[in-house]
């Protein structure tokens, strides 16, 4: 930067009055010939580009109906455009999650119903399995009670007969008692007894 | 030429006399095409196109230039909403339009000669218009209570005497501030870069003089350092005073349209 300050002699450096002469120089320019009133008005400005005055109008004038037309055509065809593109986009996720949703309802009430259906068999299995214990054991019961009763007859008939049997043998003893009684009478006293009185004297010694 | 203002001089292109016109205590307006009004037109065109290419093949997964238009709807979209609340999308359109417009021709001026943001012809319009919208939707909206704009509620009457001619002259400097807010910040960095553009040439032709002026080449290469740091500045300000000239819309809309009641 210092050495901008010193330039040696003889180079050629025009920074600093050219500005101003080009800044003369494009000032006469641009004047306007038919617009004398507004070009004074300019050139009393002086200074930045921007306060030539003379051209303000036309800048605005132009400003407005560019802007305008941008305008226009934004609010009429971009902004609905995009707008209708990000709304689009969200009906589409919305319904998307929707259906998701739904489908996975779906598929929770099929599970459930999967559930039940499994409980369900699973209770019938097990009611059948019980309703079968109860009637295997009924059947059980019904025969074992049979064969109960069947053991219990046959056994009181053996009983019975067993019974019939020791009366027949007690009388029989009484009668091979009564038959020995006779002849050990007849034995020892050479006497014949009848077997009458031998049956009289056993039902008094029984009796006894 | 390395007059850095010389870049600002409106240049007739074609003339248009046919069109111009007097306005009554104005004077003659010449609507004459000059490269202002070429760069504004190429500045909405740009958008128009930019736009128009975006939405075109609109999709419900969109493409990658169907992001970008997105992404810029839906950021002026969310701050609109966010100042203005859910009233502001009538507004949209306005500050989305302004926006976009803004950042065209602050970005224009980067790549072409001329940059309509640096006019304060051009500010000063947007400006205006920007604050005609608000006082008329205030009016149309609010009607005499649009006085509560500079008298905030819940504050005693003597604060009153010295806070209402407070807000009366900030809201009348709005426009003013709105303005020359993107008109210095256009006009600023666009000097300095053609400042420091200037200085590597004339370092450049003093360090070809040979003998001392060689000094000059680190000091061009320096000035050239700072041009290149400028540009990459200026392409965040073109941005910033876009993003801003919207925001502050947005804010000076929200005082009409939720007066009374802050949010």
């Amino acid at each position: 930067m210092a050495a901008e300050t010193t330039p040696p002699p003889g180079a050629e450096i025009r920074d600093g009055n050219t500005a101003a002469e080009t800044a003369g120089a494009a000032h006469g320019d641009h004047v306007p010939a038919g617009t004398t009133e507004v070009a004074a008005h300019g050139s009393e400005s002086g200074g930045l580009p921007q306060f030539k005055f003379e051209y303000w109008g036309g800048q605005i004038v132009w400003l407005f109906l560019i802007f305008a037309v941008l305008y226009i055509l934004l609010a009429k065809v971009f902004v609905p455009r995009l707008r209708k593109i990000q709304d689009n986009r969200q009906a589409t996720i919305a319904e998307a999650v929707n259906q998701a949703r739904s489908v996975q309802a779906e598929a929770e009430a099929q599970a459930k119903a999967a559930q039940a259906e499994i409980d369900d068999a699973r209770a019938r299995s097990r009611s059948l399995a019980a309703d079968a214990k109860a009637k295997a054991a009924a059947e059980l019961a019904v025969s074992q009670k049979a064969e109960d009763d069947r053991l219990q007859a046959q056994m009181d008939e053996a009983e019975a007969r067993i019974r019939g049997l020791r009366d027949q043998a007690m009388s029989n003893v009484r009668g091979i008692a009564g038959e020995t009684a006779q002849a050990m009478v007849e034995k020892l006293t050479g006497q014949k007894v009848t077997a009458a009185e031998i049956d009289a004297a056993l039902t008094a010694q029984g009796a006894a | 030429m390395a007059d850095p203002m010389h870049q600002f001089e409106i240049q007739k292109i074609a003339g248009l006399p046919e069109l111009a016109f007097t306005l009554p205590g104005v004077g003659v307006i010449d609507m004459s095409i000059t490269n202002s009004t070429i760069a504004m037109l190429l500045a909405a065109t740009l958008v128009v196109v930019f736009l128009a290419v975006t939405t075109s093949k609109a999709a419900v997964v969109p493409g990658r230039l169907q992001v970008i238009g997105e992404g810029v709807f839906g950021y002026i979209d969310d701050l609109v909403a966010g100042i203005i609340g859910h009233e502001g999308r009538k507004f949209f359109p306005f500050v989305f339009a302004l926006f976009m417009f803004i950042l065209a021709m602050n970005m224009l001026g980067l790549f072409l000669v001329f940059t309509a943001t640096s006019q304060l012809a051009v500010t000063a319009s947007l400006a205006v218009m920007t604050i005609l919208l608000v006082v008329g939707y205030g009016i149309l909206r609010n009607g005499a209570n649009m006085y509560k704009l500079f008298v905030p509620s819940g504050v005693p009457w003597y604060m009153l005497i010295l806070v209402t001619p407070i807000e009366i002259i900030s809201f009348l400097l709005r426009p003013v501030t709105l303005a020359l807010r993107l008109f210095g910040n256009m006009l600023g960095g666009h000097v300095a870069m053609k400042v420091f553009a200037g200085f590597v040439v004339s370092l450049g032709a003093m360090a070809a003089g040979g003998g001392l002026g060689l000094l000059g080449i680190p000091g061009a290469a320096l000035s050239l350092g700072g041009v290149v740091a400028l540009t990459a500045l200026e392409f965040l300000v073109a941005f910033l005073q876009a993003f801003v000239f919207a925001v502050l819309a947005c804010v000076y809309l929200n005082d009409v349209v939720n007066l009374g009641h802050h949010h």
